[in-house]
């Protein structure tokens, strides 16, 4: 593909994918400059697979883009083996239980929203996949397992399997703490 | 903490509007990136970054930036190889030619575009040179990478054991090249010596500017236009010296090549210094760790030429188009980074085999590179023997467009070794000396 071929054919698939990526990815950074760099993640990697992105895997490689581009955002913010962030608030750690099943305190709540979106990013492509379907785009089990190219007990799965990681990474962290 | 309360925070996620800030930032970021798609050869130092960052945290494109530095060390030491003498400037020369130990410094912004579909990336390099004819060559580089932090480089060339070392004070690290006798001769006299620099304008077509003043000192200019440096054509070197004594006092280069640009001077000389062994001696600090012991540089022999056009044509399929230095670079560039190549390379490195990408990715990044570089380094040499042949008018003639490993009868390469002889390198790679007839008849046989 010609170079200004190449650049056509981008800003066509930019357009298609901006409304897309501006929510998907803000859900899951929710901070302004982590969502500017993996913003740029994003479009530098939809540039670099723009065959990709315009033949007919286009739906399954942008949240493979989308969701590549969150994470390297949060691992230059965390490191490559960070983990979960310590509060820079003040989690009632001794009661995080307690707390986490009630989440009453502002504060306290925006600091566990942190931690979950931290975790996402931490997810196998296909858990991660499968929470922004589910529950960032609200997709309804039939589509999620459309998308994923299964039935709607593995969609159901990948779903759980997801949810599950996260409660597991939280609870350690809690633990830890 | 129990799945409801995920969901819950999941859902809230979810419900959050966007804030009319954050619009406004993915559209400039958007404008940003397209601007920067379409003026390629002004990089906005952000997207360099973004770039290295990309490289350097990527486990695959760490494998594949080796080449490219392999393919930087290359351009330094085919930069100042030379052939021929003119008549002119020979005063300059002969006067240099008496020096015993000089210095100089130079400072240099170079453009490269290697890796395809990505924007060049420019680079500010500052060095200090001292060279002794009788203790060897010490060089300071000070390069900015592109988030504007220095990365320096000594780099000392010995005479006495035929080794390059190259220091990293930053990293901690260094490493020892054992140069084989050749590479040694050709580095010693030829790197980044001004007497080179002064033939190099000497066998080319070069015109006098007459006077000049530069600092208050009277010059003298010689200019040299359109030499064949980085591949291309449209360099310019402008040498100024000095009126009375015919020494070098400045040296402008703007050099153009196809996908690399340079522009510089070099300045500063200080001839016939006094100089001390001492200062010729690297001093490696006990707490610095080699890079990679032993590490040598590429053949430049047949030999090399032959694992390196092997390896190659293991790695992509086919022979290299071309053999000159940034053609060869750019294709190697082209293939090197994807993905099943890259596999390949990996296979080859016993203590990567069967890894996957994230247990690749918990490596180091300088020992995956490292590794690699160590791997691909036969991938130079084809390149590095072609110059050789070249500047060495042996008349070489390469058939890498049309000629495939499946040819195993054609003639890939050929060079002149004497006036009845030529060295054939036929497409199963294997060699053989051949009459200037046989020769013929070989070729007439070649795609049209």
């Amino acid at each position: 593909m010609e170079y200004s071929e190449r650049i056509q054919v981008f800003e066509k698939v930019r357009a298609r994918y901006s409304v897309f990526l501006l929510s998907v990815l803000w859900k899951l950074a929710g901070d302004r400059e982590l969502f500017t760099e993996a913003m740029q993640y994003a479009l530098l990697g939809m540039w670099q697979h723009i065959e990709k992105l315009n033949g007919k895997k286009a739906g399954a490689y942008i949240y493979r883009i989308a969701l590549t581009a969150n994470s390297k955002a949060w691992r230059n913010r965390i490191g490559k083996d960070g983990e979960l962030a310590k509060s820079r608030t003040n989690i009632d750690t001794d009661h995080g239980l307690l707390i986490i099943g009630q989440i009453h305190d502002k504060e306290n709540k925006s600091e566990w929203v942190a931690m979950v979106r931290q975790a996402i990013a931490k997810l196998p492509f296909k858990q991660g996949r499968a929470v922004v379907m589910r529950y960032l785009e609200q997709q309804d089990y039939k589509t999620v397992a459309e998308k994923l190219c299964c039935t709607e007990a593995g969609a159901r799965s990948h779903v759980s399997k997801a949810v599950a990681t996260l409660k597991s990474r939280l609870t350690a962290f809690i633990r830890q703490e | 903490m129990n799945d409801k309360n995920i969901e819950e925070i999941l859902k809230e996620v979810a419900a959050e509007d966007i804030p009319a800030d954050v619009h406004k930032i993915a559209q400039q970021v958007s404008a940003d990136f397209s601007r920067t798609l379409l003026q390629t050869k002004k990089q906005h130092i952000f997207w360099e970054h973004i770039i290295w960052e990309h490289i350097m945290r990527n486990p695959i494109a760490k494998l594949a930036v080796a080449a490219v530095v392999i393919i930087a060390c290359l351009i330094g030491i085919s930069f100042w190889r030379t052939s021929g003498s003119g008549i002119a400037l020979a005063d300059v020369l002969a006067k240099v030619e008496q020096v015993q130990a000089c210095m100089y410094k130079m400072r240099m912004t170079t453009t490269v575009s290697m890796i395809p579909d990505m924007p060049a990336v420019e680079q500010q390099m500052e060095a200090t040179v001292i060279i002794s004819t009788e203790y060897g060559m010490k060089m300071i580089f000070e390069v900015s990478d592109p988030n504007g932090k220095k990365i320096t480089t000594e780099s000392y060339v010995l005479p006495e054991s035929k080794q390059m070392i190259l220091i990293l004070p930053e990293m901690k690290k260094y490493t020892q090249m054992q140069l084989d006798d050749d590479l040694f001769a050709k580095t010693r006299r030829e790197n980044n010596d001004p007497r080179y620099i002064i033939k190099q304008i000497m066998s080319s077509t070069y015109k006098e500017l007459g006077r000049s003043k530069i600092d208050g000192l009277e010059v003298e200019g010689f200019e040299a236009a359109d030499l064949p440096l980085f591949g291309g054509s449209g360099s310019k070197v402008t040498l100024w010296v000095d009126a009375e004594n015919w020494l070098p006092v400045r040296m402008e280069m703007d050099l153009k090549g196809e996908h690399m640009q340079a522009t510089g001077v070099i300045y500063g000389y200080q001839w016939d210094m006094a100089v001390q062994p001492e200062e010729f001696q690297p001093v490696i600090p006990s707490d610095f760790e080699p890079m990679a012991t032993g590490m040598q540089m590429p053949k430049i022999s047949e030999e090399g030429l032959i694992e390196g056009l092997r390896l190659f044509a293991e790695l992509s399929g086919s022979y290299p188009k071309k053999l000159s230095m940034m053609e060869l670079a750019q294709e190697t560039m082209a293939f090197i980074t994807n993905r099943d190549v890259l596999e390949k390379i990996v296979e080859k490195i016993p203590e990567f085999r069967g890894l996957d990408e994230d247990e690749l990715d918990k490596l180091d990044g300088h020992e995956v590179m490292m590794k690699t570089m160590q791997v691909t380094k036969p991938l130079q040499s084809p390149g590095l023997f072609y110059m050789v042949l070249v500047q060495d008018k042996k008349e070489p003639a390469y058939y890498g467009e049309t000629v495939t490993p499946a040819d195993t009868d054609k003639v890939l390469l050929r060079w002149k070794i004497s006036d009845n002889e030529y060295r054939v390198i036929f497409g199963d790679l294997r060699a053989e000396t051949v009459t200037p007839e046989k020769l013929a008849e070989l070729e007439a046989g070649l795609p049209k």
